[in-house]
């Protein structure tokens, strides 16, 4: 292995804490519940994204890869940010609660029962346990599923070897272009994770489809982190949003998407859903800062799979019920109503939308859909969970505190339901190969749904079922 | 004044309920489960719970392929195709006293759902006529068959077959047949055995996961789900008459985790033995001897071959197989150079498209010709084209277009 891979891996990690860092807003406390989690989360996902940024930018004024040309300007930012927020710190180093904590007191179960914290120290041990296994798998196994190497590694390897990015194009095009454009099955598939699979061989210092599938393993970590941070910061307790995040990390498909990296459908699901957090904890102190984080995960989201775009606008019912609180949710509701009368009007021209077919032929595969979501070992029990938090906190879902999240995953589930019933993608449910994947973007929020509205239930059957005590 | 009366404060509820009410509910998901396991094996046991006859197996070298294509393979009898008539048809002689086993089990994949898969069988009661049963296909696998109310499955089983009419898709792999006696515990342990299946890494895992088995009759998570349900009901009907009724939430939240821990241990078991033939098979290997390893090791060390005698990157390289698993993998391994294959479809690149310079790679692909001495190359009709053999290889060639 070579010795600059693990630094070079860290890089785009230290550089989005920092940047997380110096957009922190002052007045949070880094010992906030989850502040240290989610900078750490959001911080990997931030500056991987920039990093490929970055690399787009040397491409287009034409200078070559290299550790040097890459690495060394993040670097230097890196260091020059960190500098300015340890200053910033030191500053603030007289109030306590401005200082960051450490690792032993980040990690620490706050003030749990004797079960409570042998449940938490458990569920640590068993979140290593299956990241070590998927960490071995991933630089162990080259390459493997098919779309990675017919249009995603495809890109990679030319990029790597040619030491910039050169344009990939359908097949007349490539006809045309006389050697200029090279070819793949989706030449029109944007370049994010083919540029972090670059950088990994870049420091590296060779071609190896193993190794450079490292960032997989970093952003299922930075989901699981994202979304136990997310968690605490919506109020959550600390053992309820551990378990939130292990369901998040034990979920098996995206476990597989890890294990058999390659696809850019897991790390789609972690910038939606740490975005959708982003957003959540934006309601709470509306600050700019927050905001364009939000903007630098969902323009991520469209630059890392082209449904992205779709996913970013799912986001689009919950601003407008945080921003009109009287009439917002109504407004909303009216906008999937008037979503549903398109869908149908525009399914009736047949359009092509990233190569989907739309037709108003209604016919979903409704028993292989609940095979794939209830009975097959893709979700574990999410989607059982997810009617049953629904179920039990039905009275609460359209309240301020849930009916953003609401209306973000029920956005989500009319995309997919969309998708599955008004595309050619139902033929691809009774197969059981796109459905899943579809899915997969929505999953890790569906599980941070799930647990908030169980929280939410739970605190409203606390405040009517709580013993009386006399003080 | 009024009298000052005492404050009353709603005291927080600790994260997790007293250990001995998370032990109720946790013993109550136990009994729920095995609750839901007695039932289902009450409806599903097709005759005695405790038959004194032993399961029989047929192997696959005890089939014949009568109708179709095919032939051993392995361990297994391999279906590759059907016969003029749209129909494969393997047959064995069996000697089974239809009494004792009232299930039939095939140990065999590949199956299209879109297929006709039926069971036939003969019997000694009406020598002379033929029987059938359809046969349910599940993500590729034959769902076992129950017999045990089908008026035609009496006397004694002189001869089986299995039948198949219409797509195949890809080649239907049979290992064999079991006639099973349906027990109680054969059954179970049959089950049971299913949820341990290990489930290694194919070419959908990264689409879809079965959850050990391909085919589960009673898969782990609908067991478990109902078990939650139950035993959440239960426990509610405790804590209503004791009226202790504050925990319900955690208790609910408790026996879910507890439902999706048990379906992660089985999922994390079958991570590691993944793992660690994961590691048998790459472990210790740079990422050359990785590829050589790998299903398409002879692919990859002939393009390593073919490589050699191309220029430096980037050469337009068109590659054509007959499978579209060689075209995409032979492109991939021939990355950075300017590579062109079809994803989709088995077709050759016009003659027109191709110019001097250009290469192209043929691995077992049907339908070229190419003339040595004149330099010509050929296919699909198309008219010729002046080309140079660099590398020949048995099934596999790489050429240079003049």
């Amino acid at each position: 292995m070579g010795l600059l891979l693990i630094p070079g891996l860290a890089l785009p990690w230290l550089l989005g804490i920092v940047v997380l860092l110096s957009l922190r807003a002052p007045l949070r406390s880094p010992s906030a519940p989850g502040e240290v989690a989610w900078i750490a989360g959001a911080g990997y996902l931030s500056g991987a994204f920039l990093l490929t940024l970055w690399m787009r930018a040397l491409s287009l004024v034409g200078i070559k890869f290299s550790v040097l040309a890459v690495g060394g300007p993040l670097l230097v930012a890196t260091i020059v940010l960190g500098w300015w927020v340890w200053r910033r710190n030191t500053a603030a180093r007289s109030d306590s609660a401005q200082r960051l904590p450490s690792l032993r007191q980040a990690l620490s179960a706050p003030e749990l029962t004797p079960l409570a914290c042998a449940i938490w120290w458990a569920l640590l041990a068993w979140l290593a346990l299956r990241f070590a296994l998927l960490g071995i798998e991933v630089i162990t196994r080259p390459l493997y599923p098919w779309d990675a190497w017919i249009q995603w590694a495809t890109k990679a390897r030319v990029w790597y070897e040619l030491g910039t990015i050169v344009p990939f194009a359908r097949i007349n095009e490539w006809l045309a272009a006389n050697g200029t454009a090279w070819f793949d099955a989706s030449p029109e598939y944007p370049p994010t994770m083919p540029l972090l699979q670059v950088w990994s061989c870049l420091v590296l210092g060779r071609w190896d489809d193993a190794l450079m599938n490292g960032a997989w393993w970093q952003i299922a970590v930075a989901m699981t982190l994202a979304v136990y941070a997310g968690l605490r910061s919506l109020g959550v307790a600390a053992l309820t949003a551990l378990v939130g995040s292990f369901l998040v990390a034990s979920l098996p498909l995206a476990n597989v998407h890890v294990a058999l990296a390659g696809y850019a459908d897991l790390p789609l699901a972690a910038w939606y859903t740490t975005a959708a957090l982003a957003f959540l904890r934006w309601i709470q102190q509306r600050d700019w800062r927050h905001a364009a984080l939000i903007v630098l995960l969902l323009v991520a989201c469209t630059q890392i799979k082209n449904p992205g775009y779709f996913w970013a606008l799912t986001l689009v019912p919950a601003l407008v019920a945080v921003l009109l609180p009287r009439h917002g949710v109504r407004i909303a509701f009216a906008g999937f109503a008037a979503a549903i009368i398109l869908m149908v009007v525009v399914a009736q021209f047949r359009l092509s939308v990233f190569n989907y077919q739309l037709k108003l032929d209604f016919d979903p595969a409704w028993a292989e859909l609940a095979q794939s979501y209830f009975l097959l070992g893709n979700w574990h029990l999410l989607w059982f969970g997810v009617v049953a938090a629904s179920a039990v906190a039905w009275r609460h879902l359209l309240e301020p505190a849930l009916a953003p999240i609401t209306l973000i995953v029920g956005a989500g589930l009319m995309f997919l339901f969309f998708v599955f019933a008004f595309t050619n993608a139902s033929f691809y449910i009774a197969d059981q190969t796109t459905v899943n994947r579809a899915t997969l973007h929505l999953a890790p929020l569906m599980v941070v749904f799930m647990v908030l509205a169980w929280n939410e239930f739970a605190n409203g059957w606390r405040a009517t079922h709580a013993p009386l005590a006399t003080a | 004044m009024p009298e000052a009366t005492p404050a009353t404060v709603a005291v927080p509820p600790p994260a997790l309920p007293a250990p001995p009410r998370v032990r109720t509910a946790l013993w109550l998901l136990a009994l729920a489960l095995v609750l839901c396991t007695a039932v289902y094996l009450a409806l599903n046991i097709p005759g005695s719970w405790f038959p004194s006859a032993t399961s029989k197996t047929l192997g696959f070298r005890d089939f014949t392929l009568t109708r179709g294509t095919g032939g051993q393979q392995g361990d297994a009898l391999v279906v590759t195709g059907v016969d003029a008539s749209g129909t494969a048809l393997i047959t064995a002689n069996s000697d089974l006293r239809s009494s004792d086993f009232p299930l039939i089990a095939w140990n065999a994949n590949g199956f299209s759902e879109l297929a006709d898969v039926r069971f036939l069988w003969r019997s000694d009661y009406a020598p002379g006529k033929l029987n059938s049963a359809p046969l349910h296909v599940s993500a590729g696998r034959l769902l076992p068959l129950n017999l045990a109310h089908n008026p035609a499955w009496v006397g004694r089983i002189s001869g089986v077959a299995l039948t198949v009419r219409g797509p195949l898709g890809t080649p239907i792999h049979i290992g064999g047949m079991t006639a099973k006696t349906g027990g109680l515990r054969e059954m179970a342990g049959d089950r049971i055995s299913e949820w341990f299946v290990f489930e290694r890494w194919s070419w959908s895992s990264i689409n879809t996961l079965s959850g050990a088995a391909e085919a589960q009759e009673l898969p782990l998570s609908l067991l478990l789900a109902a078990a939650v349900v139950i035993a959440a009901g239960a426990w509610a009907a405790l804590a209503w008459r004791r009226r202790r009724m504050e925990s319900l939430p955690v208790v609910l939240a408790v026996l879910f985790v507890a439902a999706w821990v048990t379906l992660d241990a089985l999922w994390t078991f079958n991570l590691a033995r993944q793992v660690a033939e994961t590691r048998a098979q790459f472990g210790g290997k740079d990422w050359r001897e990785q590829h050589l390893a790998s299903e398409d090791g002879p692919l990859f060390a002939f393009i390593e071959r073919a490589r050699a005698r191309l220029p430096a990157p980037p050469a337009r390289v068109f590659i054509v197989a007959d499978a579209a698993y060689f075209r995409g993998r032979g492109a991939y391994h021939l990355y950075p150079h300017n590579v062109f294959f079809d994803p989709s479809n088995n077709t050759l690149p016009a003659a027109s498209s191709l110019k001097p310079g250009d290469f192209l790679v043929v691995y077992q692909r049907r339908g070229l010709q190419f003339n040595a001495e004149e330099k010509r190359l050929r296919w699909d009709g198309s008219p010729a084209i002046a080309a140079e053999a660099l590398l020949v290889e048995p099934g596999a060639a790489l050429f240079k277009i003049l």
